[in-house]
């Protein structure tokens, strides 16, 4: 399956489906962290490799990040990102500080950020295979503080891509204060995606 | 003289202020001569590959995905593999009259970004290994080198002297 030869029709879809994972996951994170958190709508993006490093803040911006795999009937990965301060904030919340406590990420904070990110990534993860009629697991996550750039750029490599274009389906959330800003990014492998197709009937 | 607006990141403006610094993204081959500077920004378990010709003082660079294609090559750009952009990026240096036994090679990259995940970090390793058997099969020695860990890198090379240098957010600037 090749990112660049996806129709418009297909893209609508894959939209959509992003848009009924990632409102899961919002909801899911407002309950968490007991205060609204909005969601943009999601932006799906085939981008050239050379591309990608720049989707989130800049190529050497510092962010925290969970990647999940997925398991099941499709392959690929998920990722949970945002930048430093950002998760600083949100481990603040979850603790119900008022925001700026928490200055430093220790192995409790870290276990915090894997905590909320597992629930994130299973909430988008279930009503995406809802959604499809598939069955679709993530695996246990694994966490990194480093460049945007790299991160993403692993994630990509790591999913099976070696064409010259990347598909990234991904959307933002904030919560009101706009404290925590962070994305959350579907990164299905390219044979994945014809079966995510496939069972929404656009293929 | 206006006073610079806040908003601007101090890394934009020295990007746009700097006409001798190229950026090369992945899968990218460059040339390039002295004055200029060769930059590939963040490189996870990609390999950044510089060769130098410090008689010329030329250069090339080039931001390495992975070991080789699966399926075969499917477009004319071999930059992202290592199998097809060593020797692309010798016959490129080749081509502006630097000889292959002029030619140094330094690496940065390969990393194993999230720890812990077994399928991953093999990816950053594979890369390193098939760049160094390219070099090895073209004679071209690997005079410094910093790979695999776990950390991100950005490598910087200043074509008029060769100085080389990694940086990274765990171990700020290294000279290679």
């Amino acid at each position: 399956m090749r990112f660049n030869e996806l129709t418009e029709l297909q893209l609508d879809a894959l939209r959509e489906l992003g848009g009924i994972g990632s409102g899961h996951a919002a909801t899911a994170l407002s309950q968490l962290v007991n205060r609204p958190i909005r969601l943009e709508v999601p932006r799906i993006e085939v981008l050239k490799l050379s591309e990608v490093p720049r989707a989130f803040g800049g190529p050497e911006a510092l962010v925290g990040a969970v990647y999940a795999r997925m398991l099941g009937d499709i392959s690929g990965g998920i990722l949970f990102m945002a930048r430093r301060d950002a998760v600083l904030a949100l481990v603040d919340l979850m603790r119900g500080h008022e925001v700026g406590r928490t200055k430093s990420m220790g192995h409790e904070e870290e276990a915090l950020l894997k905590h909320v990110s597992t629930i994130l990534v299973a909430a988008y993860l279930a009503a995406v295979a809802r959604m499809a009629d598939l069955d679709a697991l993530p695996s246990g996550p694994v966490l990194a503080f480093d460049m945007a750039g790299a991160l993403l750029e692993a994630v990509v490599l790591e999913v099976g891509v070696e064409a010259a274009e990347a598909m990234l389906l991904w959307t933002s959330f904030v919560d009101e204060d706009k404290c925590v800003e962070a994305g959350l990014f579907f990164v299905p492998n390219p044979d994945s995606l014809a079966v995510i197709l496939g069972r929404l009937g656009v293929l | 003289m206006s006073s610079p607006d806040p908003q601007v990141d101090a890394r934009d403006l020295f990007f746009q202020d700097d006409p001798d610094l190229i950026e090369v993204g992945i899968g990218e081959l460059v040339i390039a001569e002295s004055p200029k500077r060769l930059m590939t920004p963040a490189l996870g378990s990609c390999v950044a590959l510089v060769l130098y010709d410090p008689f010329a003082r030329r250069g090339g660079l080039g931001h390495i995905m992975l070991p080789g294609p699966h399926n075969g090559i499917e477009d004319d750009s071999p930059g992202r593999f290592a199998d097809y952009a060593v020797i692309e990026l010798v016959r490129m240096l080749g081509e502006r009259g630097s000889f292959r036994r002029r030619i140094q090679a330094r690496i940065a990259g390969g990393a194993a970004m999230f720890r812990g995940e077994s399928s991953v970090s093999t990816i950053g390793a594979r890369n390193v290994a098939a760049v160094k058997r390219q070099l090895a099969l073209m004679s071209i020695p690997v005079m410094a080198e910093d790979t695999g860990e776990a950390h991100a890198r950005t490598l910087e090379i200043t074509l008029e002297t060769g100085e080389t240098i990694v940086r990274s957010y765990r171990f700020g600037m290294r000279k290679l």
